[in-house]
């Protein structure tokens, strides 16, 4: 092979080193597709007009896409939740709900997590997030502080498997399958990852109840009408509007599209209805909102760029001839893919990962035959979807890397060391490499549900 | 010197109240989906279209069942989407959003930072956008010389003006870069007393995790003060206040 016929490959490796230059990864993508471009001019393997075909794609791809458009919904409706102070009542239902529990703040914090997987979905924002509204509370009440650490993080990364997430929208729009399928796949694992953490949450606090000192009875109304008032104003509506969203896109009544505008004006109501939703506020919101969306398509459309030019210079049939040569078979990929996938979460969030090696993975995935352990070929690239979105979940988690766990020592109060978030987390790491291999073991976890419903 | 960091601020203000301007997209964006969803199941308007021509309004019987249908709902959709995240770009960037790799970053002096900032903008993001400005005009004026309108035949015509905004996005995307390049040149070769300015105007320089930690406590402050929310109370936690703050 000559030097020109790898230089996809030389592409991969510039831009691998060059994101650690701290560049934005948008134009760092962006850049490198251009100058590649140049480079492959220079070898006469490419020509100046094809730049003009960067501009179509990232057109098609981008812009004039129905389905992408929910991205932008989903992004205003998390951002209005947590702003108008819903997440953080949430928050505080559930602690006077399960007070007596053992280990209740705990599990509050996980439920939580579960239920407003919708906010941003942005890895980095909602642990932040989940950090400063959680840990001061839990340290306060004289938690352990590995267990409330490794809780926050788990829960706090949650949200880019449970639907609606934003992620599972850009990467069925990638593989081209439907964002409903996609959604409702990932339903039954990111259930049963919130229950393992439950159970285990549970199981070890009740054994060494002081790791969970009980909360103060007095935390909550007065009475039970009080409390019940409480229950319906804070946990009923946003529990009421993530079911609706999903559930009409899952009863077939509206596109994801759709579902995620009404999800967006049930967010301002539910803030209108809090007595929060004024002017500022508002303004506030869809700025914030604004920002994550210029920063989410600004890669988008980089990504877009780094590929035409990727591929353009044969970085497919490149792949394509290795991954022939070494001759895995589909499982050898699968872990192949996977191992990777967990090695870049280390320093990647899933924007970079799903856009820049998600494109580079669908040809491959569609080769891929899994005989009788996943039968329907349709059903093989929902399944390992959702394998990459678990694996990716967990690499945000796993010490000493864990990308999640960074963002969470940077604003965790004094005093909490890095040590005790790595200690914190393992059982919770441990946890996820078992809902992992359920998924694998029994694709039927993610398979089942869009099966039964979508027929 | 007074003059290039004028020249920086009013660049990064152009694109910061573009991008607060185009922030507002959003609300329209939620009213379109919602009146597409609703129509859909009730057909108010393909309703008020026959009443009205029943009524011996024809002209306006056929403009409502013209241009209120689900095609051109959906298409204003993503038109709006498409110009919403188009004249952001710009504005995430002179506002830091745009996602780096912190790994290695987060342990350099701001010289440093400037620096890389500085060939970064020259190297990728300069060329880049002028590649994509250069074919972007031409893919906007193709689709306005040939007149181009919808696929589907029902849809929006004048599908140049919405195109033409992937080269205002990009203009903006080079302003915004001008904006950032100037600043950290200043901060690199302007004179000492400049440096603090130039500083805290960028936040490209700053320590990005407290930066990070600052707005949010901003934020979660702003949602737990759950009493008053009159307009008389002091700004919100924008990353703007926290940067005066920390000076």
């Amino acid at each position: 092979m000559t030097f020109v016929d790898l230089l996809p490959l030389v592409m991969f490796g510039t831009l691998a080193v060059l994101l650690f230059s701290g560049y934005p990864v948008a134009w760092v993508l962006g850049g490198l597709g251009i100058a590649f471009g140049a480079i492959g001019m220079y070898f006469g393997v490419f020509s100046f007009i094809e730049y003009f075909n960067i501009v179509s794609r990232l057109w098609g791809t981008a812009a004039e896409s129905l389905i992408l458009v929910a991205v932008p919904m989903f992004i205003f409706m998390g951002t209005m939740l947590e702003r108008s102070g819903v997440a953080n009542d949430l928050l505080h239902c559930l602690q006077v709900l399960l007070r007596r529990t053992p280990g209740g703040l705990a599990l509050s914090v996980t439920i939580m997590g579960t239920i407003m997987a919708a906010t941003t979905g942005i890895i980095g924002a909602s642990v932040v997030m989940m950090t400063l509204l959680a840990l001061p509370v839990m340290l306060d009440r004289g938690y352990h502080v590995p267990l409330a650490t490794g809780t926050i993080a788990a829960s706090g990364t949650l949200g880019i498997l449970i639907p609606p997430s934003i992620m599972l929208v850009i990467m069925a729009d990638l593989l081209s399958i439907s964002v409903g399928t996609l959604f409702l796949a990932a339903v039954l694992p990111g259930l049963t990852l919130a229950g393992l953490y439950l159970v285990y949450i549970y199981t070890r606090t009740s054994i060494t109840p002081s790791l969970a000192p009980p909360l103060p009875d007095d935390i909550g109304p007065a009475n039970r009408a009080a409390l019940w008032t409480m229950v319906l104003r804070s946990f009923v509506p946003p529990i009421l509007l993530i079911v609706f969203v999903l559930g009409s896109i899952f009863a077939g009544w509206a596109t994801p599209t759709e579902a995620a505008g009404v999800g967006a004006l049930g967010a301002l109501l539910l803030a209108i209805a809090n007595r929060k939703l004024n002017w500022r506020v508002l303004k506030d919101v869809s700025e914030r909102s604004a920002l994550t969306i210029g920063m989410i398509f600004g890669i988008f459309i980089g990504a877009t760029a780094f590929s035409y030019v990727y591929r353009s210079l044969g970085g497919d049939d490149l792949v394509h001839h290795y991954v022939t040569q070494a001759a895995l078979g589909s499982w050898g990929l699968l872990i192949m893919m996977m191992v990777l996938v967990f090695l870049l979460g280390f320093f990647f969030d899933w924007i970079e990962i799903t856009l820049i090696v998600l494109p580079l993975f669908a040809p491959i995935m569609r080769t891929m035959d899994f005989g009788d352990h996943v039968p329907e070929a349709t059903t093989i690239i929902p399944w390992i979807a959702i394998l990459l979105a678990v694996n990716l979940q967990t690499s945000f988690l796993t010490p000493p890397f864990g990308f999640a766990l960074f963002y969470m020592k940077g604003v965790a109060p004094e005093g909490v060391k890095i040590q005790q978030i790595y200690v914190g987390i393992i059982p919770f790491v441990i946890l996820q490499v078992i809902g992992l291999m359920a998924v694998i073991g029994f694709p039927e976890l993610a398979l089942w549900l869009p099966e039964s419903m979508l027929d | 010197m007074q003059f290039l960091m004028g020249l920086s601020v009013a660049l990064d203000r152009l694109n910061t109240h573009i991008g607060k301007l185009a922030a507002w997209l959003l609300l329209p964006l939620v009213a379109v989906i919602i009146v597409d969803v609703v129509n859909r199941k009730v057909h108010f308007f393909s309703s008020l279209a026959e009443s009205l021509k029943a009524s011996g309004n024809v002209a306006a019987g056929e403009l409502v069942a013209t241009y209120l249908t689900s095609t051109k709902f959906q298409d204003l959709e993503w038109h709006l989407h498409a110009a919403l995240f188009l004249l952001c770009l710009g504005f995430a960037y002179v506002r830091n959003a745009h996602v780096r790799i912190e790994l290695v970053r987060e342990r350099f002096s701001p010289e440093v930072k400037a620096w890389l900032e500085l060939i970064g903008t020259i190297i990728f993001l300069l060329p880049y956008a002028a590649v994509v400005l250069y074919f972007s005009f031409e893919f906007a004026m193709r689709s306005y010389n040939m007149n181009e309108v919808s696929a589907s035949l029902t849809g929006l015509s004048h599908r140049w003006i919405i195109k033409s905004f992937v080269p205002i996005g990009m203009v903006l995307l080079l302003l915004a870069a001008a904006s950032v390049a100037i600043r950290n040149a200043l901060f690199l070769f302007g004179p000492s007393r400049l440096k603090r300015d130039v500083r805290r105007n960028a936040p490209e320089l700053h320590v990005a995790a407290e930066d990070l930690r600052t707005v949010a406590q901003q934020e979660i402050e702003e949602i737990l003060d759950t009493e008053d929310h009159d307009d008389t109370a002091p700004p919100l936690g924008t990353s703007d206040s926290s940067r005066e703050r920390r000076t």
